[in-house]
C-alpha cells in the first residue's frame, strides 16, 4: 500500500493504525537486506494508538494517519543514541528530541517504525558498514542498494514502510533511489529542517524523503516543508533541456535513451567547468567531514569504520586556503549556472552511472577503469548538489530489469514544478517504481 | 591551519615618513639649528651604517653561496637592469619630469636591494628563504661600495647636476664604509646582542632614517621644493616607478622561466631582484649629495618603496594560495607530519589508506585549480 492509500483507510476508519503498524513491524523484524538497525516497537505502537484515539475522539489525525515510516540512523529520535551509523556513538548520550523532521511526520499523523543502515557518518555511495553489515537491493539481494541512505531506499523499495527519511551531501538520496527504483528528493538549501541530523558536510548537508510513487512524495514534502505542493504550472508547458557534456559519459546507454526519448530535441547544456566542480565538491566535503571528526581521531582512529576512517583522516590534513578556493570557485559556479539555466524549468540528467554492481566486486566502470562504487557512483549527482539546485530522482519504468532513475533539476524553489512534472512522466509510463521480484509494492 | 593572507594597508613607517616631511614643510629646519641637525644627521648616518654592518650575518651569505646562478641573476638585476631602466629615466625630457626627481629615479636604482622585506616576502610566498637570505645580504654588502661607485660613474655622466665632485665620492664613501666595515669586523664580538635585540634596534634604525628625512627635507623646503615638485610630477613619479617596477618584475619572471630556475629560486629572483633599500637609499643620500637636493632625490625612493611592498605583498599572497594548493600532503612522512601538526597520529594500518586518498585529493586540487596555477 501507498502511504496515500493507507493515511485514506486509517481516516475513514476502513482500517485501525495499530494493525498497520504491527503488520509493518513484523515484516521489518524479517528484514534480510541488512537495512533496519533498530526496531521502535514501543513507540510505533503508542504513536499508532494515538492516531487511532484521535480519530475515535474525532479530531483530525493528520494527512499522513498512521503511515509507517522509517529513519536513515543519523536523524535524533528521543532517548536513542544517534550513532549516524558509527560504533563510536553506539552508547552516546540518548537524543533529547526528535529531529524537527521526525517531529513535523509525527504532527502529520505519521509513526516512526524504525532507525536505519548507512555508511558509516554517511561518507560513501554503497552503505558498506563494517558495523551492521551491507545493505542488499530488494532487486537484487547479491547487489549494493547505494548510499549512504541505503537502508532507506531498501525498506521502501522492499514495500517494508511506504516512506523513508534520508539525507543526501552529494547524492545520497538519489544515488539509491536510482539503484532501487524509488522517487528521491534532495531539496534546495535549508527548506526542509536539518535541525537534529548529524551533520556530514555542513555546505552540502540536506534531508529528504524515499517513496514508491509521485503522490506520496508530494504529500511527505508538504508535510515537511510546510509549502505546498501542488503548481499552476502546466507541466507540459514547462521549458526541458538535457544536461550534456560529462552528463552523457559514463552512462547506460538505457538511461541515455530514455532521457532522449522524455525529451526528444530540447537543448542538450554543457554545465561550465563541470570537472572543476566535481573536485571542488570532494574537497569541501573531505575538509568539512575531517574538520567535523578531527577531533575523535585524534583520539582513536581505528574506532572507526575501515572504510571511512582512511578518507577522513584525509580530509582532516587538507590545508584551509585549498578549502578557501573551493567554495570561492563555488560562489563562482552558481552565478554561471544561474545564467545558463536561466531560460529552463527543468533540466534531465542520469542520477546513476550504471545499475546497482555488484557487493561481491563493488567496483564501477569510469572512463574506462574500474574504480570503488562508494567513491564514483555519485558521479552525477555530485555536482547537482554543487549547484545548490533542487533535485528530484525517478525511477524509469523498466519491470524485469535493475532499476536505473534520473535526475529531475529545477530552479531555486520550484519543487513543486520538479513533481508535477514527475506526475507527468509516471502518468505518461516513463517512469515508475516497480515491485521487487516477489514483493508486492 | 594558515590564515588567508591579506593585503597590507599602508606601510606605518611611510606614515612617519609623510609626517617628517609634512613638519619639515611647515617648521623647516633653519640657521643655526639645522647646522645642529647636520651633525646629527651625519651621527645618525653612521650609526646606521654601522648596525648594517653589524647587523649582516657574512656566515649566511657563505652559506648560500653555492647557489651562484640566482645570486648573479640577482644582482644582474639589481646593478645591471634596474641601473639601465634609471638611466633610461634620467633621460626622459624635463617637461615630463623634473631633472631632480629623475636623478632620484636614477638613484634609487643604484641601490641595492633590502634584506629584511625580500625574506619576508619569500617566506610568504613559500619560496627559498635560504637562498633570498644570502642573494639579499650579499646585494647589500656589495651595495656598500658597488651604490656610491655607481653613482659616481652614472651621475656624474648622466649629469644630473646633484652630485658632489668625484673627489667627495670617493670621501664619502669612506664614510659610509668605514662604520659599516667597523660595524661587521665587531660582529663576531657584537652580532648576537644586535641579533637579539632586533626589536630594540628597529626604532633606532627608523628615527635615524626619520632624522635624515627631516634634515634633508627641511633643506629642501627652504630651497623650494614644493615650487618645484607639483601634484602632476608626483603622478608622473608614481607611473615612472611603476613602470620600472613591472619591467624588472616581467623581465626577471621571464629570465627565470628561460634559465629554467626551479619556482623556489624563481620566487628570490623575482623579489630580492626587484627591491630597492630605503633604509640604505637614504641615509646614501644624504652622504652623497649636496643637503638641498637630497629631499628630491628620496622622494622618488619613498614612493617606490611603498609601491613594492604593495606589489610584492600582493603576489606573495598569491603565490602562497598558490603554493596552499599543492599542499596537498603527498607520501606517508608527509602525511605523518601534517598529521602530527594538527595533534593527530595516522595508525600504522591506515597510512596506506591515508596516502591513496591524499593522493586522489591531490588530484582533485590540481582539477580545481586547473588553468589558473601561478
Amino acid at each position: 500500500m501507498t502511504a496515500a492509500e493507507i493515511a485514506v483507510a486509517v481516516r475513514s476508519g476502513q482500517t485501525r493504525a495499530v494493525d498497520i503498524v504491527e503488520r509493518c513491524l513484523a515484516a521489518l523484524a524479517a528484514d534480510r537486506l541488512n537495512a533496519v538497525t533498530r526496531i521502535l516497537g514501543e513507540r510505533a505502537r503508542a504513536e499508532a494508538a494515538a492516531v487511532d484515539a484521535a480519530i475515535a475522539a474525532g479530531r483530525d489525525p493528520g494527512p499522513l494517519a498512521g503511515v509507517p515510516y522509517a529513519v536513515k540512523d543519523l536523524f535524533d529520535v528521543v532517548g536513542l543514541p544517534t550513532t549516524a551509523g558509527s560504533a563510536i556513538h553506539a552508547a552516546a548520550p540518548p537524543a533529547t528530541a526528535d529531529a524537527a523532521a521526525i517531529t513535523r511526520l509525527k504532527e502529520a499523523g505519521a509513526v516512526l517504525v524504525a532507525t536505519l543502515n548507512m555508511d558509516e557518518f554517511a561518507y560513501g555511495f554503497a552503505t558498506i558498514n563494517a558495523h551492521h553489515g551491507t545493505t542488499r537491493n530488494p532487486h537484487d539481494p547479491a547487489r549494493l542498494a547505494g548510499g549512504s541512505s541505503g537502508g532507506s531506499a531498501a525498506v521502501v523499495a522492499a514495500g517494508l514502510v511506504p516512506i523513508a527519511l534520508g539525507s543526501d551531501t552529494n547524492g545520497s538520496i538519489r544515488v539509491p533511489a536510482s539503484l532501487t527504483g524509488l522517487y528521491g528528493l534532495r531539496p534546495g538549501p535549508a527548506t526542509l529542517p536539518l535541525q537534529g541530523v548529524f551533520p556530514f558536510a555542513a555546505s552540502f548537508d540536506e534531508i529528504g524523503p524515499f517513496t514508491a510513487s509521485v503522490a506520496d512524495m508530494a504529500c511527505v514534502w508538504q508535510v515537511l516543508s510546510g509549502l505546498p505542493a501542488t503548481t499552476a504550472a502546466d507541466p507540459a508547458a514547462l521549458r526541458v533541456a538535457r544536461l550534456g557534456g560529462r552528463f552523457r559519459v559514463n552512462v547506460d546507454p538505457d538511461l541515455l535513451a530514455a532521457i532522449d526519448a522524455i525529451a526528444p530535441a530540447t537543448p542538450l547544456l554543457e554545465l561550465p567547468d563541470i570537472a572543476r566542480a566535481r573536485s571542488a565538491a570532494f574537497v569541501i566535503t573531505a575538509f568539512e567531514g575531517g574538520a567535523l571528526h578531527a577531533e575523535a581521531l585524534a583520539r582513536d582512529a581505528m574506532a572507526f569504520d575501515p572504510a571511512t576512517r582512511d578518507r577522513l583522516l584525509a580530509g582532516a590534513l587538507l590545508p584551509r586556503a585549498l578549502y578557501d578556493a573551493a567554495q570561492a570557485f563555488r560562489a563562482q559556479f552558481h552565478q554561471q549556472v544561474a545564467e545558463l539555466i536561466a531560460d529552463c524549468d527543468v533540466l534531465l540528467a542520469p542520477a546513476t552511472p550504471c545499475v546497482a554492481p555488484p557487493i561481491a566486486d563493488p567496483r564501477i566502470l569510469i572512463d574506462g577503469a574500474m574504480v570503488p562504487a562508494r567513491s564514483d557512483l555519485g558521479i552525477h549527482t555530485q555536482p547537482i548538489s554543487f549547484t545548490a539546485l533542487p533535485a528530484l530522482a525517478v525511477p524509469l519504468h523498466r519491470p524485469g530489469r535493475l532499476p536505473l532513475g534520473l535526475q529531475l533539476i529545477g530552479k531555486p524553489g520550484s519543487e513543486p514544478a520538479l513533481l508535477r512534472f514527475a506526475a507527468m512522466l509516471e502518468d505518461k509510463g516513463w517512469t515508475g517504481a516497480t515491485a521487487p521480484p516477489g514483493e508486492s509494492a | 591551519m594558515r590564515q588567508p593572507v591579506k593585503l597590507p594597508s599602508v606601510d606605518p613607517f611611510l606614515v612617519w615618513l609623510i609626517a617628517i616631511v609634512a613638519a619639515a614643510s611647515i617648521l623647516p629646519a633653519q640657521g643655526r639649528v639645522a647646522a645642529w641637525f647636520g651633525v646629527a644627521t651625519n651621527l645618525a648616518i653612521t650609526l646606521l651604517f654601522f648596525l648594517h654592518g653589524a647587523k649582516l650575518s657574512r656566515a649566511a651569505v657563505l652559506q648560500g653561496i653555492g647557489n651562484w646562478r640566482l645570486h648573479a641573476l640577482v644582482l644582474a638585476s639589481t646593478y645591471g637592469l634596474f641601473p639601465l631602466l634609471g638611466i633610461a629615466a634620467s633621460a626622459l625630457d624635463a617637461r615630463l619630469i623634473d631633472p631632480r626627481l629623475a636623478a632620484g629615479v636614477l638613484f634609487l636604482t643604484l641601490l641595492p636591494s633590502t634584506v629584511q622585506s625580500s625574506i619576508a616576502f619569500t617566506a610568504l610566498a613559500r619560496g627559498n628563504v635560504a637562498g633570498a637570505v644570502c642573494s639579499a645580504s650579499l646585494s647589500n654588502l656589495l651595495g656598500i661600495a658597488l651604490t656610491p661607485l655607481l653613482v659616481g660613474m652614472i651621475m656624474r655622466t648622466a649629469g644630473t647636476g646633484a652630485l658632489a665632485s668625484w673627489g667627495s665620492v670617493q670621501t664619502i664613501a669612506l664614510q659610509l664604509l668605514v662604520p659599516f666595515v667597523g660595524g661587521h669586523l665587531l660582529r663576531p664580538l657584537i652580532g648576537g646582542w644586535v641579533d637579539r635585540h632586533k626589536a630594540i634596534l628597529q626604532p633606532v634604525d627608523r628615527s635615524s632614517i626619520l632624522l635624515v628625512v627631516y634634515t634633508a627635507f627641511s633643506a629642501a623646503v627652504v630651497n623650494g621644493i614644493w615650487s618645484k615638485v607639483t601634484v602632476a610630477q608626483l603622478g608622473v613619479l608614481l607611473m615612472l616607478s611603476a613602470v620600472i617596477l613591472a619591467l624588472v618584475m616581467m623581465t626577471n619572471a621571464l629570465v627565470a622561466r628561460l634559465a629554467g630556475l626551479p619556482r623556489e629560486d624563481a620566487i628570490v629572483l623575482l623579489f630580492c631582484g626587484s627591491k630597492k633599500s630605503l633604509v640604505s637609499g637614504v641615509p646614501m643620500a644624504a652622504a652623497l649629495f649636496a643637503p638641498a637636493t637630497v629631499g628630491m632625490v628620496v622622494l622618488p625612493l619613498m614612493i617606490f618603496h611603498q609601491l613594492q611592498l604593495f606589489t610584492c605583498a600582493a603576489l606573495a599572497g598569491r603565490f602562497d594560495r598558490a603554493a596552499a594548493l599543492r599542499d596537498v600532503p603527498q607520501g606517508a612522512e608527509a602525511a605523518a607530519a601534517a598529521a602530527a601538526a594538527r595533534g593527530i597520529a595516522i595508525p600504522e594500518a591506515c597510512m596506506p589508506g591515508v596516502v591513496a586518498n591524499l593522493a586522489l585529493l591531490a588530484r582533485h586540487a590540481e582539477t580545481l585549480h586547473g588553468g589558473t596555477r601561478a
